[in-house]
């Protein structure tokens, strides 16, 4: 890493480039802005090269280079041509320190596939699997806690209100396919024990497999999303149901006579159905207190209005779509992945576009989860059946890395600890990749 | 002295550059005039000057006879300026004194005998004149116009007298000025300083110098002046060197024009309009009298003309065309090129090739350089027979010498033989472009989606994969072996959710299209097994408990035993039904409740023949089964339900048949031409069906067009072994033994008149082993195919 000067002049046979550099580091990181000449065929790691030469670490810290807001993954000479722009003109390149690829930590093995995963409490994991378990995870990889109540498939998994937990207690939600939501409320100090905890509410409503939960910002509300092809709207702070609820609640408590009454879970109806897609609502997420988006198999994305249920707009794609995250720069983009191999990020602020704004396409097989870094508005992680998690930004159309975290297909990855990928897959193993660096 | 003041005159009329118009007074003058050829014509107006003017010009002679010395031109012209800028007082003193001068003068100067011999009215008028003139004396310009009006009398008299003898002394005067006395200068239009300096002004018509006249100095002009009063109507002609004194009329004229009057005092411009035409009714323009009627009916006399022309055509009294004319001359026998032509209308005579004519080197004395070296015929010997030139030249002296050619009896023979053996026939070649027969189809790109991607594989079957199915939601896919189970896998994740094992190979499995009834029927040797897929809707988990536990009463037991036994599963929760031979598919009907099993009688238990066992319908609600068929035209291999009415669909090995089971009666029969049908898919409208052949052959049939296949395609290069039509999309797929699966475009338009249309678009490739099943996924673009490699494999759009 360590350049002498004199190798840089050594170099300047070739064209030369100006280019002057910029960041926004913090001040001992900077470099002079006085423009360089820098040798054309430079790419990425030569330009990083020669700002430690300039700033003259002692260890060498590897950096990125913005160009009009896009990574530089090309030589500087592929680059211009590509741009269009003039070897003769001053470059003005930003560096911010580069994403490290992280490293796979470890790994604990599931009696099953893993098929859910959420990665937003530090201090644990919590995984659901096909097992029709869920299962919370000390970081240091132990399993506290086996959740028991579904009577099958776990298919989807959130913690309500991350933020606001005091790291005390926890509230889950889990989907399954077994067509109702669970809620569990767990206190986190006493799970060193190993043992069963059962649910403390019940969301029964839904006619088939529950494919999608999501927990609005506040944690007042939950929607998730389902095979029979509606998203329905559930209150956490509901007590029991409602003497006038729905009809369907009613049914319900006939049809499912079935459930063990000896679980002290209470039953909760849904609070509003939204109909619109015509098939499996495969991925909700809520985008502000009063505003969800849900992807369906049935090619769309929809927004909706959680207050009055009236859908606000529909983008349409070719594919069948799987998931999907909001996130972004202003937390306002919608990440989607689906059955072919290209993440999607739609911009539903624009008015009259209608494709995608942005296709990544880097995978070999279906995308199963996508998830925006919680804190940076470029990257975000997407995880796909070719058994790979791939780490993306935003402003460069290649992956900054591709994790070979699973040997079989990978059903789902969340961020950890903002620097961490946990991932679970089809292997049964829960992966978690440590030590991706962010300069968020 | 006459001729020349004449043409002085006209000279005169053309300085001052008045045309005379001709005045009505004359009206006898005109019609001489009108007499006269086109110059006297032009001469007229002069003719009527000539009489105004008459006593004028003989006081003119005299006074430019005595005037001819003095007179300062300056002078005289500004005195005509002054004239000219209307009489000035004083002037006008002058004037008046200078008219009763002339008047005095032209008395007292007696005309010469040119005068006399000019004109006779001249004296007339002269004494006229005299008459006039005293009263003018004392007239100022006014009564000067009066007086002028006076001589226009006058004049207006004179003529009576004289018509005839003024004319004539116009023209004596114009043919003597020809003549010429006094020169006249010809030099034309040329600057006169070129003759300042010479003794003469130019040449008069003879080529003679006209010399120059002593100009009058500065004394005598003013002394003439001063002497002569009628100095002022002096003009000095440089180009003539002459003075001309304007006459007391030309003074007058010229004072006329300036008052913006006609030139002549006799022309009166409001004359009174003599109307010479009359009629009786003038008051009004034109006739009044009504059209009359013949003017709006049509010609009597010409339809009767018409009629006969008419009559003429149609009896070819009339030939419209003219006959053509035959050549005088023609070829006897026709020429080549006619018959070449007569062969191009169709007639089969072909000329025969012309054989080539001689040329040089065949004359029998050619040219030097046709004529071969003996080095040349030696070195032919070393060449091949074929080769070697048919004919060496050579030389003779004279026709005489040539010998008979030896070859010629031959060569004749040759010829006829080659024009006997070779029949010239004429090729008929149609003349298309391949391309433009291939049709015309769209692009597959246009026709997406389909499925092109293999995405997801299913592993988990040990044997050949045999039966395909998937739940009507598109959550779930069945799957039937030949390792004897039955899976159920999860589509989005390739999830194998359930095995159910049944011992032995599972021929066909067929998942209930009701998807409240969540129930796969599953064909093994000579049972059909109904179990509960457990993935359906809860509130019809119960619903399916019921459906699924044995109702059948043991009482008829008699009718039961030949069509099928049904049996409680323990093992498997479900129903299991007996048939007698074994049950190659199972079909159900779209709501749910009846379904069709095909169970042929096996060829080795074919000693027995109830044929027509092979297919039996059978209720799921009440246990019940049916035997529809009491006889059979050969081997069925499949049979299915209409999608929404109802009709059964019966492939044979050759046919297919159409009942109609309201009816209870056959509906259609499809000849195929096929010889090994293995498998049929309806079209979820119900008019169209695919019928896949062991023969690599894909018939698509319009049932509502036409008994016989719409299209048949020869796709594959081995067995087709399935074929499906896709529920929502205009997709339809085979697979075959080449491990190949097709998939096409298969368009059916709601309008009768327009034909489905087919578009090959994928060729889905990635199996190692021949494809038994495809299924399309219900909802999405999506194919499952599974084989013998026992993977099911998705392919997605």
């Amino acid at each position: 890493m360590e350049e002498h000067p004199g190798n840089i002049e050594a170099d300047i046979q070739e064209t030369q480039i100006q280019v002057r550099f910029n960041t926004k580091l913090k001040p001992e990181l900077r470099v002079v802005s006085t423009p360089f000449a820098v040798p054309s065929s430079l790419t990425r790691y030569g330009l990083s090269e020669v700002i430690n030469a300039l700033l003259g670490l002692e260890k060498p810290i590897p950096f990125d280079f913005l160009l009009d807001g896009e990574l530089i993954r090309t030589s500087l000479e592929k680059l211009l041509l590509s741009k269009n722009l003039s070897a003769e003109s001053i470059l003005n390149i930003e560096y911010i320190p580069a994403v490290l690829p992280p490293t796979p930590k470890e790994t604990q093995l599931h009696d099953d596939w893993v098929s859910a995963v959420d990665g937003s409490l530090d201090s644990h994991i919590f995984t659901g699997s096909y097992d029709t378990f869920a299962r919370v995870w000390s970081p240091e990889g132990t399993c506290l806690r086996v959740l028991e109540g579904h009577r099958d498939v776990i298919t989807s998994l959130t913690v309500i209100r991350p933020s606001a937990l005091d790291g005390k207690s926890v509230s889950i939600i889990t989907g399954s396919k077994d067509r109702t939501l669970r809620l569990w409320e767990l206190s986190l100090e006493d799970l060193t024990e190993r043992n069963a905890s059962n649910p403390s509410k019940c969301f029964r409503g839904h006619t088939s497999s529950v494919q999608s939960v999501a927990a609005s910002p506040s944690g007042n509300q939950i929607c998730s999303g389902s095979w029979d092809s509606t998203i329905r709207l559930w209150s956490t702070t509901q007590d029991d149901v409602e003497p006038g609820a729905e009809e369907i609640a009613k049914k319900r408590k006939v049809a499912g006579s079935g459930v063990d009454p000896q679980h002290a879970e209470t039953e909760v109806t849904a609070r509003a159905t939204f109909e619109g897609h015509t098939q499996c609502v495969s991925g909700v997420a809520w985008a502000a207190e009063d505003y969800i988006f849900s992807v369906s198999w049935d090619h769309s994305v929809r927004s909706w209005n959680a207050e009055t249920g009236a859908n606000t707009a529909t983008l349409s794609c070719s594919k069948a779509l799987h998931c999907l995250s909001i996130g972004g720069e202003g937390g306002s983009l919608v990440a989607t992945g689906g059955a072919d191999s290209v993440l999607r990020i739609w911009d539903p602020r624009l008015v009259g576009v209608v494709v995608p704004i942005l296709q990544l396409s880097s995978h070999k097989g279906w995308i199963t989860s996508c998830k925006w870094h919680p804190k940076s508005a470029y990257h975000l992680l997407s995880a796909s059946h070719d058994g790979t998690v791939k780490l993306w930004d935003m402003r460069a159309k290649i992956p900054l890395h591709t994790l070979e975290a699973h040997k079989d297909k990978v059903l789902c990855a969340d961020w950890w600890r903002d620097d961490s990928i946990v991932t679970g897959g089809a292997d049964s193993k829960m992966t978690i990749v440590q030590n991706a660096k962010f300069s968020v | 002295m006459a001729k020349v003041t004449s043409t002085k005159r006209k000279q005169r009329n053309g300085v001052v550059a008045t045309p005379a118009p001709r005045s009505d007074s004359e009206g006898e003058d005109v019609r001489d005039d009108l007499k006269l050829d086109e110059e006297s014509e032009e001469e007229s107006p002069l003719s009527s000057d000539a009489e105004e003017g008459s006593e004028d010009r003989s006081d003119v002679e005299e006074g430019s006879d005595d005037d001819n010395e003095d007179g300062d031109e300056d002078d005289i012209s500004n005195a005509i300026r002054s004239l000219l800028r209307g009489n000035g007082a004083e002037k006008s003193d002058d004037s008046d004194a200078d008219d009763s001068d002339y008047e005095v003068g032209s008395d007292s100067d007696g005309s010469g005998a040119e005068l006399e011999e000019s004109d006779d009215e001249e004296g007339g008028s002269d004494s006229e004149e005299d008459g006039a003139g005293p009263a003018e004396e004392n007239g100022h310009a006014k009564e000067s116009v009066e007086g002028s009006e006076l001589d226009d009398k006058n004049v207006a008299a004179a003529p009576e007298g004289n018509e005839n003898g003024n004319t004539k002394g116009v023209e004596e005067s114009d043919s003597e000025d020809d003549g010429d006395l006094n020169p006249r200068n010809t030099v034309g239009d040329v600057p006169l300083e070129w003759y300042r300096d010479e003794k003469h002004i130019g040449y008069d018509r003879d080529g003679k110098k006209i010399i120059k006249k002593g100009r009058k100095d500065q004394l005598d002009a003013f002394l003439s002046r001063a002497d002569d009063s009628k100095d002022w109507r002096k003009l000095y002609d440089e180009y003539n060197d002459e003075e001309i004194i304007l006459t007391k009329d030309e003074v007058d004229m010229i004072r006329r024009l300036r008052e913006g009057r006609t030139p002549h005092a006799d022309v009166n411009p409001y004359e009174e309009y003599t109307d010479w035409f009359e009629w009786e009714d003038k008051g009004h323009p034109l006739s009044n009298a009504p059209e009359p009627k013949r003017r709006f009916i049509p010609s009597k006399w010409e339809a009767k003309k018409v009629v006969k022309l008419v009559r003429a055509l149609r009896k070819g009294w009339i030939s419209l065309e003219k006959p053509k004319e035959k050549p005088k001359y023609y070829m006897l026998w026709g020429d080549d090129l006619q018959t070449a032509d007569k062969t191009a209308n169709g007639l089969a005579y072909i000329p025969p090739p012309k054989t080539k004519l001689p040329g040089h080197d065949e004359s029998y004395n050619p040219p030097e350089e046709y004529i071969p070296t003996q080095e040349e015929i030696n070195s032919y010997q070393l060449m091949y027979e074929e080769d070697r030139p048919k004919f060496i030249p050579q030389k003779f002296d004279s026709l005489r010498k040539v010998p008979a050619y030896a070859d010629f009896i031959k060569e004749r023979f040759e010829r006829c033989l080659d024009l006997y053996l070779c029949p010239r026939t004429r090729k008929k070649r149609i003349n298309i472009d391949p391309e433009s027969l291939v049709p015309k189809l769209p692009k597959p790109k246009d026709l997406q989606p389909f499925p092109t991607t293999f995405y997801l594989e299913y592993r988990g079957h040990t044997a050949t994969v045999s039966s395909l199915s998937s739940s009507p939601s598109g959550e779930w896919l069945a799957s039937g072996s030949y390792d004897g189970s039955v899976r159920l896998w999860e589509v989005q994740t390739g999830r194998c959710r359930k095995v159910w094992a049944m011992g032995s190979p599972v021929k066909h499995i067929a998942w209930n299209p009701n998807p409240q009834i969540s129930i796969l029927a599953i064909a093994v040797e000579q049972d059909v097994v109904l179990v509960n897929t457990g993935v359906g809707l809860e509130e019809e988990e119960a619903n399916l408990v019921t459906l699924l536990s044995l109702v059948k009463k043991p009482k008829s037991d008699d009718e039961e035993t030949p069509l099928g036994k049904w049996k409680h599963d323990e093992e498997l929760k479900g129903l299991r039904l007996r048939h007698q031979h074994v049950v190659y598919s199972v079909a159900w009907h779209y709501k749910g409740d009846y379904f069709v099993t095909v169970a042929p009688d096996d060829i080795l238990s074919s000693g027995l023949p109830p044929i027509a066992l092979s297919v039996l319908v059978h209720q799921l609600s009440k246990q019940q089964s049916q035997n529809p068929f009491r006889k059979h035209h050969g081997r069925v291999v499949r049979v299915l339900f209409h999608p929404s009415r109802p009709f059964m669909f019966l492939a044979t090995k050759i046919h297919v048949r159409v009942y109609n089971l309201a009816k209870q009666q056959l509906s259609k029969k499809l000849i195929t031409s096929l010889h090994e049908i293995s498998d049929m898919a309806i079209h979820p409208g119900g008019d169209n069906l695919i019928v896949g052949s062991k023969e690599a052959k894909l018939a698509w049939f319009d049932i509502d067009l036409s008994t016989k296949p719409y299209k048949t395609l020869r796709n594959h290069s081995m067995d087709i072994r399935g074929v499906a039509y896709h529920n929502t999309y205009p997709l339809f797929a085979t697979c075959s033994d080449d491990s190949t699966a097709h998939v096409f475009h298969g368009m059916v338009y709601s309008d009768l008149l327009q034909n489905p249309l087919i578009v090959p678009v994928k060729v889905l490739r990635g199996h190692t082993k021949g494809i038994y099943s495809c299924e399309f996924h219900p909802k999405q673009p999506w194919l499952f195919t599974a084989g013998g490699d026992e993977v099911i494999r998705l392919y997605c759009n």
